[in-house]
């Protein structure tokens, strides 16, 4: 079992993001800056909008919406590249054996690439602000381990589903927006009737961004961990799902291409 | 009995491979609907056979009668429902050259991806890369991206990779050896010295004059089923 993730595998898995990090920007202008302002962009819209709407009891509104879209952003940029990645990628599928876990890994390890970048940069800014213990950055990192392994799943889960229903892709793209306004990013659950924020706590990016916002949010040092738990239940379970049939099917991939 | 010490290169045994018929693509709200019905093809029937080291195999039929999901099998691309396939040592197919390249990076970078592709490690591409180039002869054009290349420059390119993987089994569908003269005669060339190095060889072909030239061992296929396994009297029947 643990000789399947041989050198050859992490070589693959290693160029093949190399190869979408590389390929992603050859042809543009400014390279990886354009990693960095799309999200300063996309707060700014978010930010000058919402602060009429909501009112936004909380400080530096635009500070927090930024803890929430890195990760988002994140996630759903990934996912949704995953969906049809395998019709995209037939010529590779059709042309030879190889680890097809690949496909889907390399499309997550370059964007998170992307957004450690801005993440860092977030970061040092957290450190002139605001304050960042040493506490505040484990958690920090677990929320990105937490973070990677569910985009991970349900990558895994969609991009196998797509092989046979082609519709996925359309169901992605109608349940991103809702997704979207179901996770506190541009609101806190505190400004939420109790039955509504109740409900939010079963979606995992409820957990992973709210821990976001913990690190980033000087001010907060109770960490709230009730949405953490059912989150995490409910992602294991969609990466084993993900997995299992992930496994199942990528060797008869090519009969549906 | 077969036994004088050769090597299973490859073994068959009661593969049955079948294809779900697909008269509209199928969407995921309707599946939980209802149940739509399928219809099932198949492919290949309980196919059984073995091809020993240096053997080259030829494998004849009419249209849609499974040679190419044979070979796709063989190649590892898709699996088989029922039965067992065994094939010892790197398999490489010759059957789509130019599939696999990113038109956006570099010869260079698509001659890492696309060896990886086929089973060749990092340090193995580093040592033949030169050597790769060369055979391509695609020069200075190395460090340019893939959407510069011509339409033969990428198939060079291609064979060049997949012949330099050093394979044990080489898979060849019809029509492999497509472009201009000169390439044609060293892709020739090249599977000339794959037979002097006693590698095995799996070809699939309509025209039998190709076979006879090339391979040493024939089985002919129709309707997912063998017609008939063995040396040269297998093209006389056909």
């Amino acid at each position: 079992m643990l000789s399947y993730f041989s050198k050859y595998w992490f070589d693959f898995v290693w160029v093949m993001t190399l190869k979408e990090i590389k390929a992603r920007y050859k042809r543009v202008f400014l390279g990886f800056i354009w990693a960095i302002l799309n999200p300063i962009f996309q707060m700014l819209a978010i930010g000058f909008i919402f602060q009429f709407f909501i009112p936004v009891k909380i400080d530096n509104y635009f500070y927090f919406l930024f803890a929430g879209l890195l990760p988002w952003n994140f996630f759903s940029y990934t996912f949704s590249k995953c969906t049809p990645l395998m019709l995209n990628e037939r010529s590779l599928i059709q042309k030879a054996k190889f680890p097809r876990e690949a496909l889907v890994l390399s499309i997550v390890f370059s964007n998170l690439f992307h957004f450690l970048i801005s993440l860092f940069l977030f970061t040092v800014l957290t450190i002139f602000v605001g304050y960042l213990s040493l506490f505040k950055l484990f958690i920090l990192f677990l929320a990105i381990l937490w973070l990677v392994f569910f985009t991970i799943g349900i990558s895994f889960l969609l991009s196998t589903l797509f092989v046979r229903y082609r519709d996925i892709k359309f169901i992605v793209q109608a349940i991103i927006p809702l997704w979207f306004y179901a996770t506190p990013i541009i609101y806190t659950r505190a400004l939420l009737p109790e039955w509504v924020a109740t409900i939010l706590k079963f979606n995992p990016m409820t957990g992973i961004i709210e821990l976001f916002q913990f690190v980033f949010i000087s001010g907060n040092s109770i960490i709230n961990l009730e949405a953490v738990v059912p989150g995490i239940l409910i992602s294991l379970t969609i990466v084993l799902i993900g997995i299992y049939l992930f496994k199942r099917d990528n060797q008869y991939f090519d009969d549906w291409l | 009995m077969k036994k004088n010490q050769k090597k299973l290169a490859i073994k068959i045994k009661n593969v049955t491979k079948t294809y779900v018929l697909r008269h509209e693509k199928p969407t995921l709200i309707e599946s939980l609907l209802y149940r739509p019905k399928k219809g099932i093809h198949t492919a290949l029937k309980d196919i059984s056979f073995s091809v020993y080291e240096g053997e080259r195999l030829g494998i004849i039929g009419s249209n849609g009668s499974g040679k190419t999901t044979l070979l796709k099998l063989i190649a590892g691309i898709t699996k088989q429902q029922k039965g067992d396939i065994k094939v010892n040592g790197r398999v490489v197919s010759l059957i789509d050259l130019s599939a696999g390249f990113h038109p956006d990076l570099t010869g260079e970078e698509n001659i890492f991806l696309n060896g990886l592709v086929i089973g060749m490690t990092r340090r193995e591409i580093e040592e033949k890369k030169q050597s790769i180039i060369d055979f391509a002869d695609i020069g200075k054009f190395i460090d340019a991206p893939l959407y510069t290349y011509s339409g033969g420059m990428e198939l060079r390119l291609g064979f060049a990779i997949a012949v330099h993987s050093n394979p044990d089994v080489l898979l060849v569908d019809e029509g492999f050896a497509v472009g201009d003269e000169n390439f044609r005669e060293k892709a020739h060339k090249k599977i000339l010295e794959f037979k002097r190095q006693k590698k095995t060889l799996v070809m699939v072909s309509h025209w039998i004059s190709e076979l006879e030239r090339n391979c040493n061992k024939f089985l002919w296929l129709e309707r997912g089923e063998i017609v008939k396994f063995g040396g040269k009297e297998v093209l006389k029947k056909y």
